[in-house]
């Protein structure tokens, strides 16, 4: 059960302990729980605790809880200036100008967290072009962004 | 026994003269995952101007946004809620939450869950009920944009919570009802005298089982968004003759609930609760009820 967990956080060259206690699986989403909640809960739950993200087609999806709890440990990350936030909360890639920091690995092809200037993580991407290069261009694409919560809303109405 | 003439007139008999009102956004600061004064400030440099609502402590009317405050990253990072005035009281009126086993009855899209999660600070345990599985999607979106942790949602009519093996400190009961002109501009020719009373029947089921999931001396707070007395008052005056519940005195915004309904007059205790008409706020009704003790 923890195997898509621990390689999705292996992705951003971090490492989390998961009390395997505290996870529980419904279908194909995974919920970490707390101990009072653990003792509280039963299996036709329909959501519980922190939403981890969910498994489809072999493939894990992260939530955004996750990629918060990530972001507050040692792993790649990169700061991005006010108008990035923006375009990328809107979906689009990173451009080099537009990143102020970076924390860990800038390599291509690795995935790194992306967070705005006050530190909060807005989702993830792959890093397309080395970030110890100087470019005009996308230097990372977007994944999986925060503004999915507002496409989530329009799929609902 | 329906249209804008009938339930006007309706209003009118209890002392309200019909009058349209426009209401304005508000939102509420989820303090759960920010300090107050740094939202603020920075929904203040995005030109987003903001006026505190003087009878809530994390409430504030949005008076002008060139964008939808909806689609800001302090939104979609859980920092504020949008939720309506009115709407923000109920879960306020609860003694000591934290830590405590607290049941959400009719809980979806959620605001109120995420308004108890930040008043209990993601302590003890929410569970969060909705009849509806295509609105639990809601919910749960909401849950994970604002950092909830402390929740655990079932599909599940509230009418048979009783089918969780659970005892509740505290039920937060934000009722199914008939809703009110203020928040839907064809009200008058959507409702019925009875839907109102399809309504109030259900929720005096509902009323029912929460009080036997309730610990004694547990506390329900009951609302609606209805301005039917139905709905409100007589629910309330039913839930003291037979149920084992008592009007607990609250001091919310809002007037002092009816004993008067068309005639009927009913038990004092029942002033107590709080009826908002359509002004500042949506219409709403709450009341805040204690389990008594068996004597």
């Amino acid at each position: 059960m923890m195997k898509p967990l621990e390689d999705l956080v292996k992705l951003f060259d971090a490492s989390i302990y998961f009390d395997l206690n505290l996870i529980v699986k419904k279908e194909n989403r995974y919920f970490l729980l707390n101990e009072d909640l653990r003792k509280l809960v039963r299996k036709d739950f329909f959501y519980a605790g922190t939403y981890l993200g969910k498994t489809k087609n072999n493939r894990f999806f992260p939530s955004f809880n996750l990629l918060r709890i990530i972001a507050k440990q040692r792993a790649n990350k990169v700061i991005v200036d006010k108008k990035t936030e923006w375009l990328f909360i809107c979906g689009r890639d990173v451009f080099k100008k537009g990143i102020k920091k970076v924390v860990g690995s800038g390599k291509r092809g690795d995935y790194t967290l992306i967070l705005n200037l006050h530190g909060e993580c807005l989702g993830f991407g792959k890093i397309l072009h080395s970030l110890d290069e100087e470019y005009d261009d996308v230097a990372i694409k977007n994944i999986s962004d925060i503004g999915d919560f507002l496409r989530r809303e329009k799929k609902q109405a | 026994m329906s249209g804008k003439e009938f339930f006007t007139k309706r209003y009118k008999a209890l002392g309200w003269d019909y009058e349209a009102v426009e209401l304005r956004q508000a939102i509420r600061v989820n303090t759960i995952n920010a300090e107050e004064a740094d939202v603020l400030e920075r929904l203040q440099l995005r030109g987003i101007e903001l006026e505190k609502i003087s009878f809530l402590e994390n409430g504030y009317w949005i008076c002008k946004s060139t964008f939808s405050v909806g689609a800001t990253s302090e939104y979609l990072l859980g920092l504020y809620s949008i939720q309506e005035a009115a709407a923000q009281i109920p879960a306020t009126l609860f003694n000591d939450l934290k830590g405590k086993q607290v049941m959400d009855a009719c809980a979806a899209p959620g605001g109120k869950t995420v308004q108890l999660a930040n008043l209990m600070q993601n302590t003890g345990a929410i569970i969060a009920l909705d009849v509806k599985k295509r609105r639990l999607i809601a919910l749960s979106n909401q849950l994970e944009r604002c950092h909830v942790t402390n929740t655990i949602v079932y599909n599940l009519d509230a009418r048979q919570a009783s089918r969780l093996n659970m005892k509740f400190d505290r039920i937060l009961l934000d009722m199914p009802c008939s809703g009110n002109f203020a928040t839907d501009n064809e009200w008058f020719n959507r409702r019925t005298i009875n839907d109102v009373k399809r309504n109030a029947r259900l929720q005096r089921e509902i009323l029912a089982e929460a009080t036997k999931v309730l610990r004694t001396d547990g506390e329900i707070v009951y609302a609606t968004c209805s301005l039917e007395p139905e709905e409100n008052e007589l629910n309330i005056d039913w839930a003291t003759k037979n149920l084992r519940l008592e009007v607990e005195k609250i001091d919310c915004y809002g007037e002092k609930a009816l004993t008067n309904i068309f005639g009927k007059q009913l038990d004092n205790s029942v002033e107590n609760c709080r009826r908002i008409w359509p002004k500042k706020t949506q219409g709403f009704f709450i009341c805040k009820l204690k389990k008594r003790r068996d004597t």
